[in-house]
Parts: C-alpha cells; sequence; structure tokens
C-alpha cells in the first residue's frame, strides 16, 4: 500500500467541511475509520449476526469464531503470550478501570501509594482516585521535565517501599512526550513493583511487543486505532488475570452457579461479563489487517517525517509556542498562539476544514503545571500528509490576523 | 454561517479589552462561574445598593474571545439596573440564545441590544453557546447566592 494512497481508503476525507477538503487533525482524540472497518460491522449485522459463546446454532458458531480470531489477531499484533491474555472492554478508560478496582481490591490496604506521573490523561488517574476514597491509599506523581517529559529518574525518585504499582502513560496526549516504559518496567520489577501502562496514544503509532516491554498491564483504545467506537483492550499478564477477582459480574462469566456460591469461568471470559461490543470487536481485525497492510515501520517513518516537519513548520511560526520538547516525541503537536484562546483558534481553523482539539485535553494536572488553562492541539494519523501541516499554519495566520 | 458573524469587530474589542475587568471594592455578592470542559473560569463581584439597585459590577477571569466579550458586554449593560431589570434582561438574553430571534427587553436602549444581539452568532456553534452565557448564569447566581460556584455543564444553556 502506497502511503500516498491511504487517505482514499477514508471515506470521510471524500466529504466537505464548510466547503473546504477535511484536514483532520484530531486523531489523538479520536481516528477517522477505513471502509473495511465500516464494511465489516454493516455485513456483520446484514449477513452473519449472533451473540457468540452462548448458542450452538450455525450462526452462533460462526460468529463466535469471528470475534476469537479478533483475540488472535490482537495477541499476534502486540506480541503477547497468550490468546487468553487479551480482554475485551468498552474501552481503554474500562480497562484501567478494570484494573484499578481489582488490583485494589486484593492488594491494596491504607497508606499503600500508587504512582502514576504528571502526564497521565484523567482516565489513568480518576479510577485510582476511587481507591483514595473507598481504602486510604496514595497516589505519588512523579514530576514532568521542562520538555514535557517523564525520565527514568524522576520515576526512582517517587519510589518508596509502600509503593505497590505504576501506572504510567506509554505517549502523552499533549507533549507527545514517549516515556521509557522497558527500562521503567525494568527498574519497577527490580524492585517487586507490577507496571500498567495507558497505551491509548501510542498503540496507533508506535510497534509493541509485551514479551519484550515486560509490562504487567497494558490498556488501549481501539477507536484510536482505526477501530470501531465502544470498544478497548486490556493485556495482562495471565497470572495476574487468574489471580485478579472479576470486575463486573454476570452472564458469559461464570462457571457454575448455586444457590450457595459461584465458581468464575475460564480466562478471558472471567472479564468479559455480558453481550460484549460483538459487531465492533470482529470489525477490529479489519483495522489490524489495515495496520499490517501498510507496516508499522512504514506507519512509524511516514509519521516520524510528519512530526518533524510539522515542529519547524510551527517553530518558524512567530508568536506559537509548541507545548513540550521531548527527545523521543509521538504524533502530537500541541501550541498556543500569543494570547489567542485555544478555543478561539479551533474555531477559526474549522471554518478552513482544519479539525483540532482545545481544551485541557483530559490533563488538568499537567496544564495546571504548564500554568495553562488550555491548549490547541493538532494530533495526526496514519492518513495526514505535509500538505495537511501547511494548511494548519496558512489557517494560524489567518487566525492571527483576526486578533491581531 | 460566517466566521465574521462570530468574530464581529464589537467582539473582538470587547475580548482584547474588557470592560470591567476588575474587582468591586467593598462588593456585597459575588459567585463563580467555571466550564469544565474547556477550563473557564469567571468571578462576578456585585454592588447592591439600598434600593437595589447595580452600584457597581466587576468581573475577573480567563477565558476565550467569546466569554470575555460576553461578560464585558454584560457587565458594561447591567450597571444602574435594579435586581429585578437585571433578572429580566438575564432572562431576555438567555432565551435568545437559545432560541428566540431577537431580544424583547425594554429595558435597554437600541444600541445596547445591537450590542447584545452581536453575540448570536454562538447559536451557530453548538459547543460555543457555553462561552456566551457562563458569565450571565454566574451573575443569576451572584444575585440569588443559592450556590457559591456554578458549573455550568450541569447547567442548560
Amino acid at each position: 500500500m502506497n502511503i500516498d494512497d491511504i487517505k482514499k481508503e477514508f471515506p470521510i476525507f471524500s466529504n466537505k467541511v464548510h466547503n473546504n477538503d477535511l484536514v483532520y487533525l484530531d486523531s489523538a482524540n479520536s481516528s477517522q475509520k477505513p471502509l473495511v472497518v465500516v464494511d465489516r460491522i454493516y455485513d456483520f449485522y446484514t449477513k452473519e449476526f449472533s451473540n457468540v459463546g452462548r448458542s450452538v446454532h450455525y450462526l452462533a458458531v460462526a460468529a463466535t469464531n469471528l470475534y476469537e480470531n479478533t483475540r488472535t489477531s490482537v495477541q499476534k499484533y502486540i506480541n503477547a503470550k497468550d490468546k487468553n491474555e487479551i480482554v475485551f472492554t468498552k474501552g481503554a478508560t474500562e480497562a484501567i478501570n478494570l484494573v484499578a478496582s481489582t488490583f485494589g481490591q486484593k492488594y491494596l490496604k491504607e497508606g499503600d501509594e500508587v504512582l502514576v506521573t504528571e502526564l497521565e490523561h484523567h482516565s489513568n488517574y480518576v479510577p485510582w482516585h476511587y481507591l483514595r476514597k473507598s481504602k486510604g491509599i496514595k497516589i505519588e506523581f512523579s514530576e514532568v521535565n521542562e520538555n514535557g517529559e517523564v525520565t527514568l529518574e524522576s520515576i526512582e525518585k517517587k519510589i518508596t517501599k509502600k509503593t505497590k504499582i505504576i501506572a504510567i502513560t506509554h505517549l502523552s496526549n499533549v507533549t507527545g512526550a514517549i516515556l521509557p516504559v522497558k527500562e521503567i518496567t525494568k527498574l519497577a520489577h527490580s524492585k517487586g513493583i507490577p507496571v500498567l501502562i495507558d497505551g491509548c496514544q501510542s498503540a496507533p503509532h508506535l510497534k509493541l511487543d509485551m514479551q519484550d516491554l515486560g509490562c504487567d498491564f497494558y490498556a488501549i483504545s481501539c477507536h484510536k486505532m482505526y477501530g470501531p467506537t465502544g470498544l478497548g483492550i486490556l493485556y495482562a499478564k495471565k497470572k495476574w488475570l487468574e489471580e485478579l477477582p472479576p470486575y463486573q459480574g454476570g452472564g458469559g462469566m461464570i462457571g457454575e452457579v448455586k444457590k450457595e456460591d459461584i465458581t468464575y469461568g475460564d480466562l478471558p471470559n472471567k472479564f468479559e461479563a455480558g453481550t460484549m461490543a460483538t459487531a465492533q470487536v470482529i470489525a477490529f481485525n479489519e483495522s489490524i489487517k489495515f495496520l499490517n497492510k501498510i507496516g508499522i515501520d512504514n506507519i512509524i517513518k511516514h509519521e516520524n517525517e510528519l512530526i518533524e516537519y510539522g515542529q519547524e513548520l510551527l517553530r518558524k511560526n512567530n508568536s506559537v509556542k509548541l507545548i513540550g520538547n521531548p527527545k523521543n516525541k509521538g504524533a502530537v503537536l500541541s501550541f498556543t498562539i500569543g494570547n489567542i484562546h485555544p478555543h478561539d483558534i479551533a474555531t477559526i481553523l474549522d471554518e478552513d476544514g482544519v479539525a483540532i482539539r482545545a481544551g485541557h485535553h483530559c490533563c488538568q494536572i499537567l496544564h495546571e503545571k504548564l500554568g495553562l488553562v488550555a491548549t490547541a492541539r493538532a494530533s495526526l494519523g496514519v492518513y495526514n500528509t505535509k500538505e495537511d501541516l501547511d494548511k494548519l499554519n496558512s489557517s494560524i495566520n489567518k487566525c492571527k490576523k483576526i486578533f491581531e | 454561517m460566517n466566521l465574521k458573524e462570530l468574530y464581529q469587530e464589537i467582539i473582538l474589542d470587547h475580548g482584547k479589552n474588557p470592560r470591567n475587568l476588575r474587582k468591586t471594592d467593598n462588593f456585597n455578592k459575588d459567585a463563580k462561574g467555571y466550564n469544565p470542559l474547556c477550563g473557564d473560569k469567571v468571578h462576578i463581584y456585585l454592588k447592591l445598593n439600598e434600593n437595589k439597585k447595580v452600584e457597581d459590577i466587576s468581573f475577573e477571569g480567563q477565558g476565550c474571545a467569546i466569554s470575555m466579550a460576553s461578560a464585558s458586554i454584560m457587565t458594561s449593560l447591567i450597571k444602574g439596573k435594579e435586581e429585578k431589570e437585571v433578572k429580566e434582561i438575564i432572562k431576555d438574553f438567555l432565551e435568545m440564545i437559545k432560541e428566540k430571534e431577537s431580544l424583547n427587553t425594554k429595558l435597554l436602549e437600541e444600541d445596547e441590544k445591537t450590542k447584545l444581539m452581536c453575540l448570536s452568532g454562538v447559536k451557530q456553534y453548538p459547543m460555543r453557546v457555553k462561552c456566551a452565557t457562563l458569565s450571565w448564569h454566574t451573575l443569576i447566581s451572584a444575585i440569588d447566592k443559592s450556590q457559591n460556584e456554578i458549573n455550568i455543564k450541569s447547567k442548560e444553556i
């Protein structure tokens, strides 16, 4: 697949926004969907629909196989050791909540510490905050430096004898910093501390290898990976899934149910209660095929070129200030323009068909540290081009003109 | 919808140089407003005299051009009005932003209404309506003092 032709795979780009071509720079929020994924949902509902894992009729068997095929594809894509280490959730948020809730319930007590970073998205802070309320645990924050990075040293500084789990982002959705997660995991494991990685921003852009990384938990958001909404993935080492109590109770997750007691199902059913997002799981297999067809190495090369081009372009543009200057940077360009409020920037850019995000990006802790109420953020996907970034830059100039 | 209708000269002017952006000495009513979606904050200070007339009104805060302009225009129109009149103007403004085509109140001069109508451009931008209404909701809460801090996400526009 030619990287220049990728945009054609996404039907949304044939639509006009305010009579302009769509320049979609909000993929860190959610990515657009290739036609193959949309078609797969339609085909499943029109030709193959059934619930999975219960009935034994033809459709049920076929749907169950399709559902489990995605699990195997995900396992291969992230190089997990066992397909049962892949748990489907309703999103990465639920994946982190699952771990915080069950790990907290079983292993945490008053005074224990959970170590996060100042870069975390609210979804990797709020679930731990619940345990602060219910169990009296403490939450410690590793500091972000002036480049918008969290280093191995700043993690090490906050580890104490009471640290029971480290929960960190792989790639910041604001500064774009890629954290040294492999080194952090190694350090944590040397002290007997498990590690959860929020992989929402990294999964669509970086090569994932769970066995090499060695982490205990890894949360993925499928709708940011050119897949459907309503679906996330929790990767967890088998021993954790065996040891942790179930998260939600209901059909599909049980072994034997009696009036006196209940046993739970085998992995991964134990963590997949109720009817799951079946069509989304099945369609997500197409997202993985789409990514594999392009090849993650080509995606990385393409996006690195774009990010370098974009950074240079915005650095040259007077009064635009880039937020964060990490050495290892992912596909995110956050910025401010003089005193113009980011919401005004976003509305003005939108008029030209340039879709960016403005606000605190669910990272109020980080914005407070940066001394900013909000920032504007252009984030990249595999379909973006240098022309998109040129259009961003010229819309920024128009914005400056309106407010000068 | 044209961007020029949203960012009219008067909005840009009030956004860049907000009137009454300060803190009233000896205020006797105040309230804070917050929009958690974008982080915009406003703090309204009000000084009512013994006849419940607005002797002074001011605000502090951070926000986009629309929210700053809205607070700026609001405070300049409200000064000198009685509490009852203030409530009527707020109601009229919020109804206009929500659904009505024009302002009906007799309490404002035509040129004042024209100024306020400049904010009506947000109607085309549902995500931005809250920017225009934050300071108005906060003023209601200052007058009623029913809640100290209003959170616009939980309020209807």
